[in-house]
C-alpha cells in the first residue's frame, strides 16, 4: 500500500478526479470512493446507493454520501449496469472510513464501454502524482 | 433557478456555514470568497506549530481541496471582496490577477473575522512588530526564530499571547510577557485562579510583567525595545497580542448595522438587520446566555456554531443560535485552565450578586501517585442559586469538568442540584467526591 501525503493509493486500481476508484475484476468492475475522499469527508454516517439492475454513467452522480459535516454526490467513474450493491455499507457506512478500498466498496458494475472510458481515468502512477498535487495545493 | 449563497470568509465560521448550506440545499450554487491563500485552517493551532508539537503550518488545514470539490463549494481564494450591495444583492470581488467580478446572491453570509488589534502606541509604525493571526504571521515568527532570535517580548497575556509565549520558550527563547491589567488571562479567569497559572508559567521561566502599559516602541526603523511602565525592555522579537477587533468594514460600508459591541448586529438566526444577510464568527455579536447582553466572544467554538446556524438559514432552513457561554480551555506547559459562563469579576461588572466556592483537590485519589492538583471555582447567582459560571485550573481533566458545568449552566442547574450530582470515581481517575461537587457544597454552606 502506497501512502501519498498521508492518503492511501493502492496499486492496480484506476482513479477518477471525482475521488472514486475502480478495480477491474474479469469482465466486471468494482467501484468505491478513495481514502482521500473519506478523509476529507470525515465520519461518514449515511450512504445512499442505487439498486442493482440500474445504470450508471461515467461522470454522473449515482448516489450520495453524508458525513456529520458534509454531503457529497458519488460520481460514477465508468458507465455500466449495476450488478451488485454493497448493502453492508448502507447499514454500516463507517466501513467507508475504515476500509474504503476493500470492505467499503460500493458497486459492482458490468461496464458498457470500459476500454474507451479508461482513457478518462488515472492509472496508479498518475494517481500518485495527482494526490501529491492535491496535497501541495493545500 | 438554483439558490445562490455567497460566504465572505473561508475559515472556521465561513466553511461551516457553507457546509451547513450544502446539507440543506443540494443544488444551491455556493461560493466562498477569502482574501487568504489558505482556506479552512485552524487559527487556534498556530501556537502549536511554533512550539513544534505540530510539524508544519500546512497540517492545520482542516479542509483539503477535496472537501470543497466534493461539496461543490466554489472556493475563490486570494480574492478580496470590495463591496456588498444589499439592494441589488451583489458582491463585488477582485481576484489576485486584478480581475473584478460582480456576483449575485440570494443569501449572503459575512464571515470576515477579526484583525489583530494594535493600540495607538508611539512608534507603532516601525518595522518588526509581529502578531499571530494567520499562517503567514506564524511563518514570520518561525522564520525569526530560525534566524536566531534569542528573546521575545509578547504584549498581552490573553490566550494567544501566553500560548505563543509557551511555544517560544519551548523553542529556547527567553520570553517576557507584558500585560496592562493586573493579572494574566483577564478575560478568562478571576485573579485568584489566574495566579495559579501565572506561578506555573514563572516556574517554567516565563517573565510576566502585569499592570504595565506599553508606552512606546523604540528603535530607528526596526523595533529594538519597548518602554513599558517607564522601563526599557529589549528583545529580538516583538509580538503584539493585544487582542482582536471585529473586521466590519465591508458591512459598515454596505450599511449593515453594528451592535453595541461594535461587531455586526444579528438576531437569533444570525441574520443581520438586512434581510438575507447573515453575519457569523469573530465579526458578529450574539447574546450571552446569562446576561442576555450582546457579546463578541471571538472564540472558534462560537464561530462554528454560529456558522452552522447561518448556513442552514441561508439555504432556506430554520435554525436558531442559542447564545454564548464562552466556554474555553487552554494548556500552558503542564497546567490546564478553563472557564464557562461568567467569572466572578464579569458577574460584578453586570451587577449580578454571586456566591462563590473554590476547592483545591486532586485529579485522582490523594494517595495515588499520578494525582495532580486541580482547583474548581463555582460562581452562583445569589437569589436563584443557579450556577452561572465556573473556572477550573489543574494538571489534568479540566476540559470535561468545564463541559459538565457548561451543560449544568445551560440546563439552569442550581448549586443544590450540583451538590447531589452522581459523579464517577476510581483511585487512578478521580476523587470519591468530584471537586465540582465539593465546590457546590462550599457554596451551599455560604448560602446558609
Amino acid at each position: 500500500m502506497v501512502k501519498v501525503e498521508g492518503y492511501e493509493v493502492p496499486e492496480g486500481l484506476y482513479y477518477s478526479k471525482d475521488f472514486e476508484w475502480i478495480k477491474i475484476e474479469g469482465d466486471k468492475v468494482r467501484m468505491g470512493v478513495t481514502d482521500y475522499a473519506q478523509k476529507s469527508l470525515r465520519e461518514i454516517v449515511y450512504a445512499e446507493l442505487p439498486s442493482a439492475g440500474g445504470e450508471v454513467k461515467q461522470g454522473e452522480p449515482y448516489g450520495t454520501v453524508e458525513s456529520v459535516k458534509a454531503v457529497s454526490d458519488l460520481i460514477a467513474a465508468i458507465s455500466g449496469t449495476i450488478e451488485e450493491v454493497n448493502g453492508e455499507v448502507q447499514s454500516k457506512p463507517e466501513l467507508l472510513n475504515e476500509d474504503p478500498y476493500v470492505k467499503g466498496w460500493l458497486l459492482v458494475v458490468k461496464p458498457a464501454n470500459l476500454q474507451a472510458e479508461l482513457a478518462n481515468l488515472m492509472d496508479f502512477a498518475k494517481a500518485v502524482e495527482w494526490h501529491k498535487a492535491q496535497a501541495q495545493s493545500k | 433557478m438554483a439558490r445562490r449563497v455567497i460566504v465572505v470568509g473561508a475559515n472556521a465560521s465561513g466553511v461551516e456555514a457553507a457546509s451547513a448550506a450544502r446539507k440543506k440545499d443540494r443544488t444551491a450554487e455556493i461560493t466562498l470568497i477569502t482574501l487568504e491563500k489558505n482556506a479552512g485552517y485552524s487559527r487556534c493551532g498556530l501556537p502549536f506549530v511554533l512550539g513544534g508539537q505540530i510539524p508544519d503550518f500546512k497540517d492545520l488545514i482542516v479542509y483539503p481541496p477535496a472537501f470543497f470539490q466534493m461539496l461543490k463549494l466554489n472556493l475563490k481564494n486570494e480574492t478580496k471582496v470590495t463591496a456588498i450591495n444589499t439592494k441589488e444583492k451583489t458582491v463585488t470581488a477582485v481576484d489576485k490577477a486584478g480581475t473584478t467580478e460582480t456576483l449575485q446572491y440570494d443569501s449572503l453570509v459575512i464571515a470576515t473575522g477579526a484583525d489583530a488589534f494594535m493600540p495607538s502606541i508611539k512608534g507603532r509604525e516601525k518595522q518588526g512588530i509581529l502578531s499571530l493571526r494567520t499562517i503567514e504571521d506564524g511563518e514570520k515568527i518561525r522564520q525569526a526564530v530560525q534566524n536566531g532570535a534569542k528573546s521575545a517580548v509578547i504584549m498581552g497575556a490573553g490566550l494567544i499571547g501566553l500560548e505563543t509565549g509557551v511555544a517560544l520558550i519551548e523553542r529556547g527563547l527567553k520570553v517576557i510577557i507584558v500585560e496592562m491589567l493586573p493579572q494574566i488571562l483577564p478575560q478568562m479567569l478571576d485573579a485568584d485562579m489566574a495566579k495559579i497559572v501565572q506561578e506555573h508559567l514563572q516556574e517554567k521561566g516565563m517573565v510576566i510583567v502585569t499592570g504595565k502599559t506599553v508606552e512606546e516602541f523604540l528603535g530607528d526603523d526596526n523595533v529594538r525595545a519597548i518602554m513599558a511602565g517607564g522601563e526599557k525592555i529589549e528583545a529580538d522579537l516583538f509580538i503584539s497580542a493585544f487582542g482582536v477587533r471585529a473586521n466590519t468594514k465591508l458591512a459598515v460600508d454596505a450599511g449593515i448595522p453594528l451592535g453595541e459591541t461594535r461587531a455586526i448586529k444579528t438576531n437569533a438566526r444570525m441574520e443581520t438587520d438586512v434581510k438575507d444577510v447573515y453575519a457569523v464568527g469573530d465579526c458578529a455579536e450574539a447574546p450571552n446566555v446569562i446576561t442576555h447582553k450582546q457579546v463578541c466572544s471571538q472564540l472558534g467554538t462560537i464561530a462554528v456554531r454560529e456558522g452552522k446556524v447561518a448556513g442552514a438559514n441561508a439555504a432556506g432552513d430554520y435554525s436558531l443560535f442559542t447564545g454564548v457561554l464562552a466556554s474555553a480551555v487552554t494548556k500552558l506547559f503542564e497546567i490546564e485552565a478553563g472557564v464557562t459562563g461568567l467569572t466572578e469579576a464579569a458577574a460584578a461588572r453586570n451587577r449580578i450578586e454571586v456566591v462563590t466556592g473554590a476547592i483545591g483537590s486532586k485529579t485522582a485519589a490523594d494517595y495515588y501517585p499520578t494525582a495532580k492538583p486541580v482547583k474548581v471555582k463555582l460562581v452562583v447567582e445569589k437569589e436563584s442559586q443557579r450556577i452561572i459560571g465556573a473556572q477550573v485550573v489543574g494538571g489534568a481533566e479540566v476540559t470535561q469538568r468545564i463541559n459538565a458545568i457548561s451543560f449544568a449552566i445551560q440546563k439552569q442547574m442550581t448549586v443544590r442540584e450540583l451538590a447531589k450530582a452522581d459523579t464517577a470515581y476510581a483511585p487512578p481517575l478521580n476523587e470519591t467526591w468530584d471537586p465540582m461537587v465539593l465546590a457546590a457544597e462550599m457554596v451551599l454552606m455560604k448560602l446558609r
